[in-house]
C-alpha cells in the first residue's frame, strides 16, 4: 500500500493546483488522474480573464494562449448585437483563450516540480476510513491498488464522486447543471475576431451559446442548456445554431466538446473529516457565465494550503479542516450568489424582451453608462428587474 | 441502462445520479444496475442522447 500526505484526484486545473500549494506547504502529495493524457479532451469553452491569472502569478505563455480577446459581443434572438470593444469602454475583463490541452499539462507539470508524485490512468474507485486517515483504492493502467493518505483532495470534476464516498452530498440536480455541446471549427466569420460572443434566448434554453475564437477563423462554437426546459439535446441545440448562425455557415468541426456545467452556486458543504472538495466537483463555477477555470484554481490553492496545514497539525478532522468552507466563501460564494441572482433575471426575459433590451444598449456609450442607470434602464423594459436585480447594486 | 455506443464519457450523467452508481472512465462507463431505481435523471442530462432505460 502507497502512503501520502495528501492525495488530490483529479489533475484537471483545480487539482493540478491544490497539489502545487499543497507541496509548497512541506506536504508529501500525490496527485492521479484517469487519463492517460491529462487535460483532453476539453469539457470547456476555454476563456479565462487576464487579472485572474495573474491572481493566480501564472505568467501567460504562447505555449498555451490560442487568442487575447479584447471585447465582449453579445447578440438577442433577432441578431441584434451589443458590442463592448475596446474602443467604446475599458474593459476589467480582457482575456484570454486557452488551448487547454496544453494549458492542464503545463499546470500538472508545475505541480511535479514543486514536489508532487503524478500518476496518469489511474483511477479512483473507492474510499474507506483506517483509524484518523483514508484508504482510497485505486485501478492504475489495469492494476490494482490502494493508497492510504491522511488528506483527500476530491478534484474530480462534474462527476464528483470521491465527495460522496466521504459522506458530502455533491449530487446536482439537472436545473443546476448545464448540458454542453461543442464544436471547434475552422471557417468561422465572426463580426469582431477580437471579442468573445455570446448568444442568449431560445437558441440555448436555460443557457447561452457562445462562438469563443481562437485565432485566424477558427473558434469554439458551443452552447449550454437546461435539460429541465428544453425536450432536445445540448447536441440538437448545437446543431440548429451552427446551421443558422451567419458567422458558422461555411464552419466545418475538427473536434465534438461534451459536458456538464455545475452553475448551481458554491457547493455550501465541502469539507469532512480527511476530505475536502474542490474545482468543479465543488461547484466553484461562476453561475452565469459558466466559468470555471480560475475559480477553480482559487478554490484549490485553497485547499491545497488548508491540506497542507492540516498534516503540519497532525490533525486532519473535519473541526480542523472547516476553515476551508469559510475561506471559498469569502473568495467565490459571495459573488457567486449576485451572479446566480444576475442568471435568474437573465433567464427570464423572453426572445422579445432580450431584442428590447439590445436595441436600447446597442449604441449605448458605456464610458458614461454606470450600473444604477443601466438598471433603471432595463426597469423600463420590464419592471422585474427591478425584483431581480434591485438588491444586487 | 444502455450505454449507446456514440457515448462521449463525459460524466455528466454520474455528477447528477443521485445514488452515485455511474462511473466514468476514460473510454469505458459502468453501472451500479442493482441499485439503480430508474430515476431517469442520466438519461434526462446526457447531451447526446447516449443512455437509454433498458425495457425488459
Amino acid at each position: 500500500m502507497m502512503e501520502t500526505d495528501v492525495l488530490v484526484i483529479g489533475a484537471g486545473p483545480a487539482g493540478s493546483t491544490a497539489a502545487k500549494h499543497a507541496a509548497m506547504g512541506g506536504a508529501k502529495v500525490i496527485v492521479i488522474d484517469k487519463k492517460s493524457e491529462i487535460g483532453t479532451p476539453k469539457r470547456c469553452a476555454e476563456g479565462v480573464s487576464k487579472d485572474g491569472l495573474k491572481e493566480l502569478g501564472i505568467k501567460p505563455s504562447p505555449r498555451w494562449i490560442a487568442k487575447e480577446a479584447t471585447g465582449v459581443r453579445m447578440v438577442s434572438p433577432n441578431g441584434t448585437a451589443v458590442n463592448l470593444t475596446e474602443d467604446k469602454v475599458k474593459l476589467p475583463e480582457a482575456g484570454y483563450i486557452l488551448e487547454r490541452k496544453v494549458f492542464d499539462k503545463f499546470m500538472a507539470m508545475d505541480a511535479g516540480r514543486a514536489g508532487a508524485k503524478i500518476m496518469v490512468k489511474t483511477l479512483a474507485t473507492g474510499m474507506r476510513r483506517e483509524d484518523d486517515q483514508v484508504v482510497v483504492t485505486v485501478e492504475s493502467r489495469g492494476q490494482e491498488m490502494e493508497i492510504k493518505a491522511k488528506i483527500v483532495i476530491a478534484a474530480d470534476g462534474p462527476e464528483s464522486r470521491v465527495g460522496r464516498w466521504g459522506g458530502i452530498k455533491t449530487a446536482l440536480k439537472p436545473k443546476d447543471m448545464e448540458s454542453c455541446a461543442q464544436f471547434e471549427m475552422a471557417g468561422v466569420q465572426m463580426a469582431e475576431p477580437d471579442c468573445i460572443e455570446f448568444h442568449f434566448g431560445s437558441v440555448a434554453p436555460g443557457g447561452y451559446a457562445w462562438i469563443f475564437p481562437k485565432g485566424d477563423d477558427i473558434a469554439n462554437v458551443g452552447l449550454g442548456v437546461l435539460t429541465t426546459i428544453t425536450d432536445k439535446t445540448a447536441y440538437e441545440h448545437l446543431l440548429e445554431f451552427v446551421e443558422s448562425n451567419p458567422a458558422t455557415k461555411n464552419a466545418q468541426p475538427v473536434e465534438l466538446n461534451v459536458g456538464g456545467d455545475p452553475v448551481g452556486g458554491l457547493l455550501k458543504k465541502k469539507v469532512t473529516d480527511n476530505v475536502l472538495v474542490t474545482g468543479d466537483a465543488a461547484s466553484m463555477v461562476n453561475p452565469l457565465t459558466g466559468g470555471g477555470i480560475i475559480s477553480g484554481m482559487l478554490g484549490g490553492r485553497i485547499a491545497g494550503q488548508v491540506a497542507a496545514q492540516a498534516v503540519a497539525d497532525g490533525d486532519y478532522s473535519h473541526e480542523n479542516l472547516k476553515v476551508y468552507d469559510k475561506l471559498c466563501e469569502d473568495e467565490l460564494g459571495e459573488s457567486f450568489k449576485k451572479y446566480l441572482k444576475a442568471k435568474e433575471y437573465l433567464l427570464s426575459l423572453s426572445d422579445e424582451e432580450l431584442d428590447e433590451i439590445a436595441d436600447v444598449f446597442k449604441d449605448s456609450d458605456f464610458e458614461t453608462i454606470n450600473t444604477a442607470e443601466m438598471v433603471k434602464k432595463l426597469i423600463k423594459i420590464s419592471p422585474k428587474a427591478l425584483l431581480k436585480l434591485g438588491k444586487l447594486f | 441502462m444502455i450505454v449507446k455506443e456514440w457515448c462521449m464519457y463525459c460524466g455528466e450523467c454520474a455528477g447528477v445520479c443521485p445514488r452515485n452508481l455511474i462511473e466514468v472512465r476514460e473510454i469505458s462507463l459502468k453501472f451500479d444496475e442493482d441499485k439503480c431505481k430508474e430515476c431517469n435523471i442520466c438519461v434526462q442530462v446526457c447531451p447526446v442522447q447516449a443512455l437509454e432505460k433498458r425495457d425488459d
